[in-house]
């Protein structure tokens, strides 16, 4: 019930948070010299001409009646046209947004799957070599740009072994008709996961990196604390301490850095599927601040901004799952 | 003699760390035979906790046992035998960790730790716990291991047993923490419980509940006790022998009434003039001058010397094992070289400055201007 409760209560109090980032995002398109109009119109079109272009799009108007217009039309669901391609900008985000997520959860099933197991290999072998081991991979990790991991992929499996694609992503519903020598559904499937391969290893080596050193050092702290010496005591096995006793109380830091690297991926994603010419989210919004295309700007940006809110809500509903001693009662 | 239940004989358990070796249990011996409640005194720092950790194997890196030998019911636990190149290492007789850990721990020998608020896991609930180790070292089904813990919980005095079965540790306080750790050493039927200080971390009021509960569980059961304290009322309330430790070595162990009405060890002494005793009348508390050296650079000889007013230069020389120094039928073993069953002419040799002494005169020039 509770839980409930406090999940309403966040989402309203994502509302400021979203007030914010369209207002400072408004403001800070509106600052850039140029208008969307002299990017479409190109640098001979006639003062006339941007003239009737500008009061056809409204950009005449002062700008806080153009703010205020842009979140009305938002909270109906309008996010406005994309000058540059033509279309709805809510069009574009969905025809771009499973791009990006099958990205993310690709990089994110990666990065937790080898860096969960790896941090608590290395607590419970702390100073042995195979910790050495872990701990030198995962400051590489955190230390190598995420676009230059790509790069090197590409340059090592996509140009010299040849083994990966190294341009674009086959989404896995994609008609079998548009997959190059693709014969059955099977068939792309297995394009869309050798397409996956390398930008997930790009774009997840940070994350792995990040939550395998602090589920090392986060398992370390609890294997150390008085209630795991006292089931020691007790004669219950290393390997359920691990397990059971240890591991739950672990997560808790652990939960909290997934939840800053799922925002921090996000940043990651535009670099990612511009190394590997990916058209997901991260590329529209750099296509949309080169084209100065306002609305699809606000669009995009919005879009991150509601990512970093779930994002920061289910950190939280992780935790209260995790454990019992945070309620949420007594905040009203 | 019938064969002690636990025996640790010159147990060594030492750390190592950057600046050294710390021994901190250095070749310590004491017994505790059926049904008995036997204390470990002495200040923090002496060595109690890690001697009881060391009884069930449960010190961490880089602490490590490296002598002695632990026998239980007269079967060997830990021993340890010359290598072929001359190093020390664990005889083939002792248990394995596997052995240990299914046979001995939480089975036969039990503990209460001294941290009710650092001891209970805080995302698992209280019964789920205390069902787990029940299940372990009873080998009963979860249906009964159940029953049993609340039983248990009942026992030592958690109301409505049933409720708080599915509450979490935050959701109790000290004192009802402090009773689920010791639920969950009794439930565990073992025939040893070590106690680790269980009640320093709480109230005067709650300390004697627990005290007395304790006291009613051992009259049921039978059970035998460690109980490691600084503080000496509760050895006088429920000990009925005494070992104190003084910087990872025994000074002195006895019968609990002679270790109060004849204490033959100047560290015992100078402990129990610093606590209020209802059985004596003193004008003044006298605190032991100085402070416990540092295990790793322990002073020569006897190691109480530089803070004992009996000091003499003798005691600057020899180290000496606890001996019976009795003079009754019953044992009473003191390392102190005053005393005749050490033959180093104590008599003869010159007194020394020690900080014990240094207060003494203090007071005398008080007493003197007043």
């Amino acid at each position: 019930m509770s839980h409930l409760r406090y999940t309403i209560k966040r989402l309203l109090q994502a509302i400021p948070v979203l007030i914010g980032i369209t207002s400072i995002t408004f403001l800070l398109i509106n600052a850039m010299p140029g208008s969307p109009v002299e990017v479409m119109l190109g640098p001979t079109a006639s003062e006339e001409l941007i003239a009737a272009a500008e009061e056809r799009y409204g950009f005449n108007q002062p700008i806080h009646v153009r703010y205020v217009k842009y979140i009305l039309a938002a909270l109906g669901g309008d996010l406005g046209r994309s000058i540059h391609y033509g279309v709805p900008v809510t069009t574009k985000i969905l025809e771009r947004l499973p791009v990006t997520l099958l990205l993310l959860a690709s990089s994110f099933a990666f990065a937790l799957s080898v860096a969960i197991p790896l941090g608590i290999v290395s607590a419970r072998r702390r100073n042995q070599p195979v910790d050495h081991g872990s701990r030198v991979v995962s400051l590489i990790g955190v230390s190598t740009p995420n676009f230059w991991i790509g790069l090197l992929l590409i340059i090592v499996f996509g140009y010299h072994l040849q083994v990966l694609p190294s341009n674009g992503l086959v989404m896995p519903l994609t008609p079998i008709s548009e997959v190059e020598g693709a014969t059955s559904r099977l068939d792309v499937l297995v394009q869309t996961v050798r397409s996956l391969i390398m930008p997930t290893i790009a774009l997840g080596t940070l994350q792995m990196a990040a939550v395998s050193r602090i589920e090392r050092s986060s398992m370390l702290e609890v294997l150390g604390r008085d209630y795991i010496n006292l089931a020691r005591a007790f004669g219950v096995k290393e390997s359920v301490i691990t397990r059971k006793h240890a591991f739950r109380n672990a997560q808790l830091p652990v939960v909290t850095i997934i939840g800053l690297q799922l925002t921090s991926a996000l940043g990651g994603a535009v670099l990612t599927e511009t190394v590997f010419n990916i058209n997901g989210m991260g590329r529209l919004i750099i296509q949309a601040v080169r084209t100065q295309d306002y609305a699809l700007i606000m669009g995009t940006t919005l879009f991150f901004g509601v990512m970093f809110v779930i994002g920061t809500l289910l950190t939280d509903l992780t935790y209260a799952y995790l454990d019992p001693r945070v309620t949420y009662e007594g905040e009203d | 003699m019938t064969t002690p239940l636990l025996s640790v004989e010159n147990l060594q358990t030492q750390f190592e760390t950057a600046e050294g070796t710390v021994r901190a249990v250095d070749g310590i011996s004491f017994d505790v035979h059926e049904g008995e409640t036997v204390g470990l005194v002495g200040e923090s720092g002496a060595g109690k906790s890690v001697a009881i950790s060391s009884v069930l194997r449960l010190v961490e890196s880089p602490g490590e046992i490296v002598g002695g030998e632990i026998r239980f019911r007269g079967e060997t636990l830990l021993s340890f035998e010359e290598g072929p190149n001359g190093e020390r290492r664990q005889s083939p007789e002792s248990l394995s960790n596997k052995e240990f850990r299914q046979r001995i721990r939480g089975r036969e020998i039990a503990t209460i730790f001294q941290d009710p608020m650092e001891s209970l896991n805080p995302v698992f609930t209280i019964g789920s716990q205390l069902q787990e180790f029940i299940e372990i070292n009873r080998e009963l089904p979860p249906k009964d291991a159940r029953d049993v813990a609340i039983e248990t919980l009942r026992e030592v005095d958690i109301p409505k047993p049933e409720d708080r079965f599915d509450d979490y540790p935050h959701e109790f306080s000290g004192g009802m923490r402090q009773r689920v750790l010791i639920a969950m050493a009794i439930a565990c039927q073992p025939s040893l419980i070590l106690a680790d200080e269980p009640t320093t971390a709480l109230d005067v009021t709650v300390e004697g509940q627990i005290l007395n509960l304790v006291s009613d569980l051992q009259e049921e059961y039978g059970t035998s006790f460690v109980w490691v304290t600084h503080d000496l009322a509760v050895v006088a309330d429920i000990c009925d022998r005494v070992n104190v430790m003084y910087l990872g070595q025994m000074a002195e162990q006895a019968d609990v009434h002679d270790l109060f009405d004849n204490t033959k060890h100047p560290y015992t002494e100078a402990l129990l003039q610093s606590v209020p005793r209802p059985d004596k009348t003193v004008e003044s508390l006298t605190p032991i001058e100085g402070v416990m050296p540092e295990a790793i650079n322990p002073p020569s000889g006897c190691r109480f010397h530089p803070r004992c007013p009996d000091a003499r230069a003798v005691c600057r020389e020899v180290n000496p094992e606890p001996r019976n120094v009795s003079d009754t039928d019953t044992r009473h073993n003191a390392a102190c070289v005053k005393h005749d069953a050490f033959d180093v002419d104590y008599e003869h040799s010159t007194p020394i400055q020690s900080e014990g002494d240094e207060f003494g005169e203090d007071l005398q020039v008080t007493e003197g201007s007043r």
